[in-house]
This record gives C-alpha cells, structure tokens and sequence, in this order.
C-alpha cells in the first residue's frame, strides 16, 4: 500500500455534544458497529472508564479508540475516535483533542435541540477547522422534531443539515448512515511522514507499569520504539520505550506510528506535568521548526483549601494530591497552614467541577474526610506601593489603605435557554453583577443570553442557581475574558471575639452585607451551642456588619443511672468525646466540620 | 446450684466488703410504658412469674455460695439495702417478696435497720397488698407517680391516673410506709413549664421524704422512639427551666438536692442508689441486673425463659481498673450534689484529684464547676450541663 493510499483510509474524528445528547451511548455504537467491542461486552460505555464519569454521565478526561471498518463496498477503514470532556471547565483539553481530529459528528438531541455547549462545542470544531457532520440523535423519542433541530444546525450554526444523520444511538437506528457519512465527508489526514516529526499531545495518564502513557496524533513524520523525542513547550526530552495504537479493551504495541495515525507513546515519563495536552513531540535529533500553534499551559482559575477533617491524616491528604497530580496535570496545590483547621493545601482547580471532582476521589478512593474553605478565584491587587499581586488565598488580601486597585477576572457567559426562564436569569445575572451585552432569539421558543460575569460571582452555586430557575433547560457556557477593577473587600469572621482565618474570603462590596448575614445565620445554626454564649460576628476591616449569638447551652446531662447501669452512661460519655474529637477548638469555641459545610454551601434562597 | 456464668464472675471477687445492696429486677409490667425500655415483659401467667421467682432466690443462693468460695469461708457481706426494682414489683404477691427477702436473709443476711425498697405502681397495689409488704419487711416505696395531669400520664402510657397515686400514697402512710418516694417527669410531651410546677407542687404538698424527678429520654425500641418525630416535645430551653424551677420549689418544700435527679428530705436520701454513686458494692439478681461487686461489674442478658431454666444468666463481665476506675468513680460522684471527695479519691486510688484533673477543670467557669480542699463538684449549673463537662474531664 502506498503512503498516500495508506493516509487515505485513516478517519480521524470526536463526537461533541451538549452534555445528556448522547455523545457516549453514540460512541458505544459505533464501537460495537464496528465490531471493536461485541453487544455483551457493551453493557457499560467503554470510553467513560472512570467511575465518576459513569455516575455523573459526563467525560471527564479524553479517551481515545482505533476502529477497523468495512464499508459495504468491501473497502477497509482504520476509524480513530477520539472522546472528548463536556464541560466548560475542560474547554482547552476539548479544543485539543479537537486539533487531533480531522472532522467531527455533533450530536444533536432532537428533542432539546441546539444547547448552549451544542454552540460552543461546534465553534471549537470550526475553529480547529475541522469538517462537522450534525448528527440528529434520540429519534426514537416520541417528542423528537427531527426537522426542526437540523434547521436550528443549520440556521445557528451555519452548516448544512440537509439529509444529515437521523439516529437513536440508543436502539442503533440508522447508525451504519453514521458510519458512511465518516468514510464519505470527513477528509483523510494530510501529513508529510518524511518531513520532520511533529505530534500533538491530545492527552496523557498515568500508569504505575508503563509510567505515562501519552496519547497522540501525529501531523508529520514518523515515530518509533528507540527515538529520542522532545517536548518542545519544555524541551525535556526522553528515550521512547513503547508505540503503539489504543484498541477498545487496551493498548497494542507497533513498531512505528506514522502521519495521519493516532496512538500511544511511553518513554519512562514520571508525571503527566511533563506531558502536557496540546504540547507538541519532535525528535530530538531532527527536529521540527516550530511546535503546533495553540499551546496553553493551562492554568487553575479556582482555589480552595483543603485540609483533613481529622488533622493526623495530613500525610495521607498529600500522598492522595501527588497522587491525582499524577494524572492531572492541571491540579495544582501547595501546603498552607490555617489556625482553625491546621494543616491543609491550597488546591488550584480548572473550575467548581474540577474541584468537587478532586474533592469527591479524595474522599472516595483516599477514604479521606475533608474540610474545604469557601472557594475562591486570583485577584490582581495594585499596592500604593506600585506593587502587583496575584492573590488566591483570602488570608493574603492587603488591608484597605494598602490597595491602590484590585481587579478581579471576568468570564463572558452564554446562556441558552427558553424564552419563558429569561426573566428570572436576567435577574440571576443581574444579581450576581453581571454586565448585560445582548440576546438572540435562536428561534420562537429559545434566546441566548450574554453577560459578562465575574468569575467569583459563578463559582459558588451559579450553575445550580440557573438550573433551578429554568427547570434545568438553561444551559451555561462560558471563556476567561480578563481581569477588571473591582471594589472587592475581605470579609472576616469573628466567634466570640477571634477571627476564624479559614472562614475569610474576599467578596465585592455590594454583596458583603448580604453574604455577610446569610452565613453568619448559617453559622449559628450550625456550631453547637456551648456552655456560654457565643457572638458571631462578620466584619470588614474592623467595621462589624452583621452579627448573631448562639445561645449557651442549657441541658446536657443524663437523667437516670438505672439499677446501677453504670455502662451504658460510660459508653454516652464515650460517644460525646468521640463527637468532640472531631470538633475544631477554634479559639475557645469548638465547632463540627459540618459547620463549615454548611457555610460553604449556600443555596439561590439562602 | 452455682452456675458456671456466676461462678466466673464471683471469682474474680477479691475485695471484701461488709455490706452490700441488693437489687432485684422484676421484669414483669401489665403494659409496657411508651417511654420505657427497661427489661420487662407484659400479661406472664402467674406460673412463670413464680418460677422467675424461684430463679432468683437459687440465683441469691449461688452468689452467695460462690461469694463464701472466694473468700475462704469467710463471713459474706450483710444487705444493708434491698431494693425491688422493675418492670413492676408490686405485681409480685406479698408471699413471693416474701421468700426473696428471706434468701437474702438467709444467705447474706438483712443488717439491723436495712432499707428496703420496691418500686410501685400506683394501680397494682391496694392497701391489703400495702400490709403485706409491709410486713414481708418493705419499709420503703418508690411509686412511680410521674404527674399529677392525667393527660400526661395518658400520653406516657401509663396504666393509673392522679387519683390513684392520691389512693395508695393515702393507703400506704395507713398502713405504716414512713419513708416514701415518688417519680416525676419532665420534658414529655404536652408538658408545659406551668403543668410541670404544677405537678411539683402539688407532690411537694403531699410531703413524700424523697422525689425523684427525671427528664424524658426517647431511647430505641419505645414507642416514643417511633413516633420520635411527631412528639411534641418541650425544646432544651424549656427542658432547662423546668429543671431549674423544680430545684426551687424543692428547695422551698425543704427538699434538698443530693443527686442531679434526686430530692430529700433531711436522712432520707436513697441509701441503695447512693451506693451506685458513691462506687459501693451492689449485687444484681434477676434479668437485666447490674452488679459491682469487688471491682467487678457484670450484667445479666435480658432473656427471662433462660434465666428461669438457669441458662445465659450473665452476659458481660468486666473488671474495672486503672484509668478506668478513675473516670467511672468520677462520672458518679460528680452526680451528687457534694460531688468528689476529695480525701475519699485520694484513699481510694492513691491519687491527688487536682494533680490529675485541675488542668482539665480549669477550662470551665467556677459558675458550673465549685472546688475547694475538701470537695470537688457541679454548681446547679453545673449539673445540667455535666455531660459535656465530663466528657471533657474524664478518659475512658
């Protein structure tokens, strides 16, 4: 076979999708079609392997699989299908698997129609230049309007759809119409295997045999067990001890990977930080001019502390991060000591579900408890001095008279979501401080909304809030946009006179009151009572701005020593002092984990 | 006949001691209490309760025996306190007491001037009965009153009404009973501070020599536990205040407070629950007993057709020392109102109480905690809040 008629049956592409389209059930499809993986073998999706992603129903990190497919014309097809995470936190990871691919079927639920991250997900696509194939799926549905999603494809998104395929991908309706539309319109890869090598890295895990496994598409050139190859964002380099292909139930190892083809590396890489997505693999000894355009280091937006509910487990709380950072190049964190909690870390997350994700492994697979502190974002603070800052711990924020201007980072959000729900999200973004810039009717029935939102405004509860407005139709999508002078103060709070480090964040001043008395209420439902009163008190500064009081305690005792039943009042007194060890002795008040919970999680009617 | 179960508990009996209390459980109810989770049984047919009977005089005997086994022959300790405690004692008939003290009698003997207890309640007990206790040597009651408002005694579950606690209280004083306790509760539902005064009150009148007051738990396995949610219950603050205006009333009646739940008259403090509290030596016969005899506590299982067969008397035994003597000793003393003695506690494990808790006691503000050279003890503050404050002080 020669080069070019090789490269010709290659098909490399994603399938992108608002999350519940079925981007996943599709991707099961096609593996079984292709016979990859047989009908009993498919009985869980086989691209979401991770046991979160299963519960949540989302991709958390790329997977990618190598197909072989007849057509019906006898002629063979090598299929790489590449998955993608669907969410906004995992954007840049999705635009470069985007950038591994040559097209891309949008699935499109004919039943919701074209989502918020439908859009988004589409004009990544377009911007990798990829070729997009729309893909009605959920026809079997009895409230599917086939017509009037491939109209919204095409009148929103500008391709046609005319004739596009109509499929249930959870019956297997139509999916062969799928498979062709593969063959027939996604292009070939076009590459040059003689010119220098050049390969995106589209994604990379960890492996306790293998070290790290990076997975890759290759542009140019050609790559082989024994080369030395260069990272080029780094210029770290390494001895490949493995290439190979990634089949549906595992790896398969190749002498050599070539332009065009998709698959795997490993050369003794010790952590994914080394290997990070969109970075470009060259060989050392020939390599290329320049790396693939794109390359982002990307960067935590979210930070919170995480400390062990029960302060021993500090050690175990660090080996479970070094050992998620392993596979997760964008967790970062660093040691920080809090006097309410003790010893801790400051984690950086992509976003709100980058952290519960972490915080839930941690929990999960560490059997870790946790107490996390309110979660907060990087502000920019000018000092008088002429100095600037970026601060991501409340504890670190300057003293009013210090601050020149502090700026905090503002995301542009799009918002889809039927017309009936506009109001009560306009006022949702109203009252998160967001700047109005326009709406689109999409059709009769659809507007998409976009604001300007600080980033601090939607990290709390904002996606829960706008679900609970519009009966979980609205969809949210949203991208870094800046930073923006904002009047932003630290709120403190106080118990019984001393200050609680782990409970400050820093908020806008228009908020502070509100926020102020909401947790200050929640706080004294939360701390136990004691044996004396306990004033809470917020404060900015030294101005105090709301306060509450939990009433001293007034009963706690055991009426009856029965018959001389001393052990059962033992084994009370046992239970108490159990219950008390969890507590943290914050100045002289101590208070239960669930306290901070409860603080954290604000709800919209809070 | 010695059981093997008893025998591995006597055994470990190395302290000897002269007098001891006796407590016998009675585990039979004519229905069961809504609130109560104490051992007992509804509607036994009179045969089984006399066998039940028997099982515990041969259980007295077997203590008794193995008790003289360990300790070489020796004298045994005297009762200076029997007390009948239930379930329902009084459905017992006068003759059944009878024999239970005379196996006591006879095998530890009843010292001059012993109390003897038994619970009653106020509608198993007529006069004639009240005289043949009476006689069988019972010289003190505990009558299970709780209130005074028969709607609250309906919501408790509870079998008698006001008028028929007024009736044995009357009978019992007829027949000779000069040392008598009543039982109140508070913090159950439909209580208000108001109707709780009330009910102190108008027991104070009534000039029993001892009260009793007890604050509701709902413990699992009642019938309060499953209605848990809809009972309408007083909150803490309410709960607390009662407590505090109960303490007054009994106060002014001349009631003085020697336990967090218990009221007396001048000499008349239960002698038998202050051996609970003063780390005393008591045997427990009969199902669901307690015993702490010699450093050695031990329970009874629950099951009453195997202790009638002699079978599965004891199910735990544990020896008791160390730190762990310390803090029991501790958590009960600290129940009285003159709290740890401080000379006492020093006798007894050879300690300096303040060496060894002061740090600990300091924490807590002198408004619920009192110490001086001879005593250490709760404040009536002090005392309503004592779980938390023990739960501090003490390791077990």
């Amino acid at each position: 076979m020669s080069r070019s008629d090789r490269m010709k049956k290659i098909r490399n592409f994603s399938i992108i999708a608002h999350i519940d389209h079925g981007k996943s059930t599709l991707a099961d499809r096609i593996l079984e079609s292709t016979q990859a993986v047989s009908k009993r073998e498919m009985e869980e999706q086989v691209l979401d392997n991770m046991e979160l992603e299963k519960e949540r129903g989302i991709t958390i990190k790329a997977r990618a699989v190598k197909l072989d497919y007849t057509a019906p014309d006898g002629e063979k097809y090598v299929f790489n299908l590449i998955d993608t995470p669907g969410h906004v936190d995992f954007n840049y990871e999705v635009s470069r698997s985007l950038n591994a691919c040559d097209g891309a079927l949008l699935v499109v639920d004919a039943t919701q129609g074209i989502e918020a991250q439908t859009l988004a997900n589409a004009y990544l696509a377009v911007d990798a230049n990829l070729e997009i194939i729309p893909v009605i799926n959920k026809i079997d549905l009895p409230s599917a309007d086939i017509e009037r999603a491939r109209s919204e494809v095409e009148d929103q998104i500008g391709i046609p759809a005319e004739g596009c395929p109509a499929v249930s991908a959870k019956t297997g309706l139509n999916i062969e119409q799928v498979l062709e539309a593969v063959v027939r319109d996604i292009p070939a890869p076009t590459g040059d295997e003689d010119a220098p090598l050049k390969a995106l890295i589209f994604d990379s895990y960890y492996d306790s045999y293998l070290g790290v496994v990076v997975n890759v598409r290759l542009i140019d050139g050609k790559i082989c067990a024994g080369d030395k190859i260069r990272l080029m964002s780094t210029g770290r380099e390494f001895e490949v001890v493995e290439v190979g292909t990634m089949e549906a139930f595992g790896l398969c190892k190749c002498d050599c990977l070539q332009a065009g083809e998709v698959g795997y590396i490993t050369a003794s890489i010790k952590s994914v930080g080394d290997t990070r997505v969109g970075d470009t693999v060259t060989l050392a000894d020939n390599p290329a001019s320049e790396a693939l355009p794109g390359f982002k280091a990307v960067q935590p937006m979210v930070f919170a502390g995480i400390y062990p509910a029960d302060g021993a487990r500090y050690g175990d709380l660090r080996d479970a991060l070094e050992k998620l950072r392993l596979n997760d190049a964008a967790l970062t964190f660093e040691p920080e000591t809090s006097i309410a909690l003790g010893f801790g870390f400051r984690c950086g997350f992509l976003g709100l579900l980058h952290m519960e994700i972490i915080e839930e492994r941690l929990e999960r697979e560490f059997n870790l408890d946790l107490i996390t502190t309110a979660p907060g974002v990087i502000y920019e603070v000018k000092t008088r001095g002429g100095e600037t800052v970026m601060i991501d711990n409340p504890s670190n924020f300057p003293t009013a008279d210090v601050i020149e201007v502090a700026k905090e980072p503002l995301v542009k959000a799009s918002i889809i979501t039927p017309t009936e729900y506009v109001g009560g999200l306009m006022d949702l973004c109203q009252d998160r401080r967001g700047v109005f810039h326009d709406m689109k009717y999409l059709d009769s029935t659809r507007v998409e909304l976009h604001y300007d939102l600080p980033l601090n405004e939607i990290i709390y509860d904002f996606f829960d809030a706008l679900k609970s407005r519009s009966r979980g139709y609205a969809s949210l999508d949203y991208e870094l946009k800046g930073y923006e002078p904002s009047k932003l103060v630290k709120l403190d709070f106080l118990l019984n006179g001393e200050q609680v480090d782990a409970l400050s964040f820093i908020v806008h001043e228009e908020k502070a009151y509100g926020r102020a008395r909401r947790i200050a209420e929640k706080l004294k439902d939360n701390i136990p009572r004691q044996l004396f009163e306990v004033p809470i008190q917020a404060a900015i500064g030294s101005k105090v701005i709301a306060r509450e009081t939990v009433k001293a305690m007034r009963k706690d005792v055991l009426a009856k020593c029965y018959g001389g039943d001393i052990t059962r009042k033992k084994k009370l007194l046992e239970k108490q002092k159990e219950g008390k060890k969890k507590m943290r002795q914050l100045g002289s008040v101590q208070v239960s984990p669930e306290a901070f919970m409860a603080v954290l999680k604000l709800g919209d009617d809070d | 006949m010695m059981t093997d179960k008893v025998g591995t508990v006597i055994e470990k009996v190395k302290n000897v001691t002269d007098k001891v209390g006796i407590y016998i459980h009675v585990p039979f109810c004519r229905s069961k209490c809504y609130y109560c989770d104490f051992c007992s049984e509804c509607g036994t047919n009179k045969d089984t309760v006399d066998a039940y009977v028997d099982a515990a005089c041969r259980e007295i005997d077997a203590v008794a025996a193995s008790v003289r086994e360990t300790r070489g022959g020796a004298r045994l300790p005297v009762a200076d306190t029997v007390y009948f405690g239930g379930g329902t004692p009084t459905l017992l008939d006068p003759e059944q007491f009878e024999r239970l003290i005379l196996a006591v009698r006879r095998n530890f003997g009843v010292a001059e001037g012993a109390e003897i207890t038994a619970e009653a309640n106020p509608k198993t007990a007529d006069r004639e009965k009240l005289a043949a206790m009476r006689r069988a040597g019972i010289n003190r009651l505990s009558i299970g009153m709780q209130s005074t408002h028969d709607g609250e005694l309906r919501a408790l579950g509870r079998i008698h009404n006001f008028a028929d606690f007024e009736r044995i209280f009357a009978d019992a004083r007829e027949v000779g009973f000069d040392n008598i306790s009543a039982d109140l509760m508070y913090g159950i539902p439909e209580q208000t501070e108001e109707s709780f005064c009330e009910s102190v009150r108008r027991l104070a009148a009534m000039d029993p020599e001892h009260i009793s007051s007890y604050c509701l738990t709902v413990e699992e396995g009642t019938n309060f536990y499953r209605r848990r949610d809809s009972l309408n219950l007083p909150d803490e603050d309410e709960v607390a205040s009662m407590y505090r205006k109960m303490s007054n009333i009994l106060s002014e009646n001349g009631y003085n407070k020697y336990e967090i739940s218990n009221f007396a008259k001048v000499g008349r403090a239960s002698r038998h629950n202050l051996k609970y509290w003063e780390y005393d030596d008591y045997i427990g016969i009969g199902v669901a007993a307690h015993s702490f005899f010699g450093g050695v506590r031990s329970s009874h299982s629950r099951d009453i057709e195997g202790y009638i067969r002699g079978e599965n008397i004891i199910d735990d035994t544990q020896k008791i020392e160390g730190d762990e003597a310390v803090s029991e000793y501790v958590m009960l003393a600290m129940r009285l109102s003159r709290g740890v003695d401080i000379a006492k506690f020093k006798a007894n494990f050879g300690l300096d109480f303040y060496e060894k808790f002061g740090g600990k006691i300091a924490k807590f503000s002198p408004e619920f905690i009192e110490k001086n050279e001879k005593n250490c003890r709760f404040t009536s503050e002090g005392m309503f809040v004592s779980n938390y404050i023990l739960s501090e002080m003490l390791e077990f």
